[in-house]
């Protein structure tokens, strides 16, 4: 009996040796054993994604859970191949980055904005043409082919669906030149992934537009971390404060120039309740931001983008009276008519500034 | 009894964790088709051939109404609202969609097909709500056939051979195709290119194309390795999905290498049915392009998918009815890989102007903006070059893998779970299939 359970044994290892299997408690133990390895190994990344969550059961358990094993494994120095696999991808450790551009969000003080200047680090740079405002002196409404009236859109991944189209609607006028730059998933929560107002900052100084769009949120109902390190979390008091200051920051930097106008866009109404109740919340905060400021204009899209009884539709009649597809099946972003539709209104307001108007006028 | 249970119940918890509504709907399939397999079954025993063709009319018109209301209803209402200048008087319903639907419809309506063609014998209850809600396979494939599923339910996997090497090593593969090199391509090429093909370059647009191709093809056959891998640990074999598309020199070649599972179930179930290569050559191109016009619409109820599935019905016709085989074999492979790639941009696209704007864009554009770097090229071109590897690096993984022991197995699994976690980019989306 004995030989033959050896001879079994054997036999199941030559066989697994040569790809027939091995048993089913060995497997699930060695498969339990990788993925501990594997949580201790990213218990770092594991730990940040956590924090990120938003509020809620889920999060909580993910904190009890995280803190503890990434303390152990950091204690162990396991943590370190991660850590040195991201430097050597170039990616810094992360809570360093978003101290640093947080510092760097901070150079513009909502106090101080009637005040603020282009950062000197950018001033530095030599303007390519005429300031808006010193245009604007001599020249104004002289816009031209050499010297066109300068359009930005700007935002995530919602100017994926009208961009381009407010790009060619813009550009009908041979003294219009529009650009259009989605920066997907991006938003005003995570300026370690991507930071708008730096970028917003180097635009104003090397391009110096004329009219800028901007929509941004749909990435920000997320927990925010302060410049403390300490996290934020989504919609308390203090999450709403330093959303609104960032808000605030990001509309000044555009309006910098006395003569530049900023069309802030609205989230659309979405078809998850929860998500569009998340962005309705947010679109508060643009609207009461945009209040403050006098060359921004808030632009609503509930209007637009809802039915004859005021809820979300994906489709929806147009002039002529045809049902058209506005929204994508995700139900958030815009279908190409939706961005048909947005672009016209975003056109339509913009003609609205002093001088804009003749531009698409011969 | 015991273990069937447990895979039952479990793919309908992860099914339901979703959306526990639709696990109502899944329900319902399961019934209905198991119910209406019986009733085949027992009217070919008594040589009953109209009750045979009753039943299977009833279980297909069941499966395509699920269909039919949830994936297609609002697409035929607002054409034909339009159409006849309705306004809204038809009701736009705007369900969500369930996700898999499409894949457990077209394994439940392969099956009672089996069973009124004889190649089948009825599934016991149980064993037919496994095969139709297994949950490595539910949501995004393979469309695994009741034939090749019902003798591996039927007979207990054997718990003494579980084949962890390959299983760890294609769950590996598919997390690599899927976070590293799918999500790569789509972060920091084709999006960008697609959102705004206008204002990149022609070179840009002409590989944003290009990685998409790869983008597609890394995402979805990702997926089924990791489908494939987790059913091994349990057990299960699925078949084969992918063979290296993009190394086919016809579209005939390419169809027989991408999502096999599809082209065979339509090869079966609706081009032979509908004739397939029989009668005048007419009729076989007719067959032809309603087949993959058809295909086109399973993967969604837009005009944009109508559109890919004509392009590959007309280029297999056109291949057809040329004598393709006297092309040099590279022009041959440069042709197909084109008139694939010239498809995926409709595929791709928001919708049929936007797939122009893309188009239009590699003929012609005056966008300045450059994304394209020696890292994304060198990608995109070895990723292509590697579907000619018949034994690529990743094979020899998995031969690497199966020489050690089970213990060195899950330890290299966790730490290839960490390297690809750290080389993916952040914020990975949904597999591009769990849509359709």
């Amino acid at each position: 009996m004995e030989k033959m359970t050896n001879t079994d044994s054997e036999s199941h290892k030559d066989q697994r040796r040569n790809g027939q299997g091995a048993p089913a408690g060995k497997v699930l133990a060695a498969g339990l054993a990788g993925l501990v390895v594997a949580l201790f190994l990213n218990s770092s990344a594991l730990l940040i994604d956590a924090e990120r969550q938003p509020d809620g059961t889920g999060r909580s358990v993910a904190l009890a859970v995280w803190r503890p094993i990434e303390s152990v494994a950091s204690s162990l120095g396991l943590t370190w191949p991660r850590a040195t696999g991201d430097r050597l991808l170039g990616r810094s450790e992360t809570e360093q980055v978003i101290t640093l551009l947080l510092e760097k969000i901070q150079v513009v003080d909502v106090s101080e904005k009637d005040n603020w200047i282009v950062p000197s680090v950018q001033t530095e740079q030599e303007p390519k043409k005429l300031t808006g405002e010193e245009r604007r002196e001599s020249l104004e409404p002289g816009w031209d082919a050499d010297n066109p009236f300068q359009l930005w859109i700007l935002g995530d991944s919602m100017v994926r669906f009208f961009g381009d189209t407010l790009v060619s609607l813009a550009e009908t006028s041979t003294r219009v030149q529009a650009i259009s730059e989605p920066v997907l998933s991006s938003g005003l929560t995570r300026p370690d992934f991507f930071d708008w107002p730096g970028r917003l900052t180097e635009i104003m100084a090397e391009h110096d537009p004329d009219a800028v769009v901007i929509i941004l949120g749909g990435n920000d109902a997320q927990n925010i971390r302060d410049g403390d390190g300490q996290w934020l979390e989504r919609f308390n008091e203090a999450w709403l404060d330093e959303y609104r200051r960032r808000i605030g920051i990001v509309m000044d930097l555009v309006t910098s120039d006395a003569g530049r106008v900023l069309l802030w866009v609205a989230q659309p109404p979405m078809r998850d309740e929860g998500f569009d109740q998340r962005m309705q919340l947010l679109n508060t905060l643009y609207q009461a931001e945009a209040a403050e400021r006098a060359r921004v204009q808030y632009v609503d899209l509930r209007e637009l983008f809802t039915d004859s009884s005021g809820n979300y539709s994906r489709y929806l009649p147009d002039n002529a009276g045809k049902l058209v597809d506005v929204r994508l099946t995700d139900g958030v972003h815009l279908s190409h008519w939706g961005g048909e539709w947005l672009s016209a209104l975003l056109l339509r307001e913009l003609r609205r500034s002093p001088n804009v108007d003749e531009l698409w006028v011969r | 009894m015991v273990w069937r249970v447990v895979i039952f119940g479990s793919s309908l918890f992860f099914y339901g964790w979703w959306n526990w509504r639709f696990v109502i709907l899944l329900l319902w399939a399961i019934g209905s088709n198991w119910f209406a397999g019986n009733k085949i079954n027992s009217c070919r025993q008594l040589g009953a051939q109209d009750g045979v063709r009753a039943w299977t009319i009833i279980a297909i018109a069941s499966d395509l109404t699920l269909l039919g209301v949830f994936k297609y209803y609002d697409f035929f209402a607002v054409e034909l609202s339009n159409l006849l200048g309705m306004g809204n008087a038809i009701p736009i319903l705007e369900l969500t969609l369930p996700v898999g639907i499409s894949f457990f419809t077209f394994q439940a309506m392969s099956y009672v097909i089996d069973l009124r063609r004889g190649v089948i014998e009825p599934m016991k209850l149980l064993d037919f709500a496994v095969y139709l809600s297994f949950f490595p396979q539910l949501v995004a494939g393979p469309i695994v056939r009741a034939s090749e599923m019902a003798p591996q339910i039927a007979k207990r996997p054997d718990p003494r051979r579980v084949a962890s090497a390959e299983a760890f090593h294609l769950i590996l593969r598919g997390l690599f195709k899927k976070v590293v090199v799918s999500s790569w391509l789509a972060s920091n090429l084709v999006d960008g290119v697609f959102a705004d093909p206008q204002g990149h370059s022609s070179l840009d647009v002409l590989f944003g194309v290009y990685g998409y191709a790869i983008q597609i093809y890394a995402d979805f056959s990702g997926y089924t390795d990791i489908a494939i891998g987790v059913a091994l640990l349990l057990g299960f074999r699925f078949p084969v999905n992918f063979d290296r598309p993009y190394s086919a020199l016809s579209l005939r070649d390419f169809w027989r290498r991408w999502h096999i599972t599809l082209s065979s179930w339509l090869r079966d179930y609706l081009y032979i049915p509908l004739g397939g290569n029989r009668g005048q050559t007419g009729d076989m191109y007719r067959n032809l392009l309603i087949t993959m016009l058809l295909g086109g619409l399973w993967h969604g109820s837009t005009w944009n998918f109508v559109i890919w599935g004509a392009i590959h019905g007309v280029a297999l016709i056109i291949e057809r009815s040329l004598p393709t085989e006297r092309i040099h074999p590279v022009i041959r492979w440069v042709l197909t890989f084109h008139v694939v790639c010239f498809a995926w941009i409709f595929f791709r696209a928001g919708s049929v102007s936007d797939a122009g704007s893309v188009l239009s864009a590699i003929i012609g554009s005056s966008g300045d903006a450059n994304i394209l770097n020696a890292g994304l090229i060198v990608l995109v071109l070895a990723s292509i070059a590697v579907q000619f590897v018949t034994k690529s690096a990743s094979a020899r993984m998995g031969l690497w893998m199966n020489r050690r022991s089970v213990l060195i197995q899950g330890i290299a699994f966790g730490i290839g779970l960490v390297v690809i976690d750290a080389l993916g980019p952040e914020g990975v989306a949904p597999f591009i299939y769990f849509q359709f």
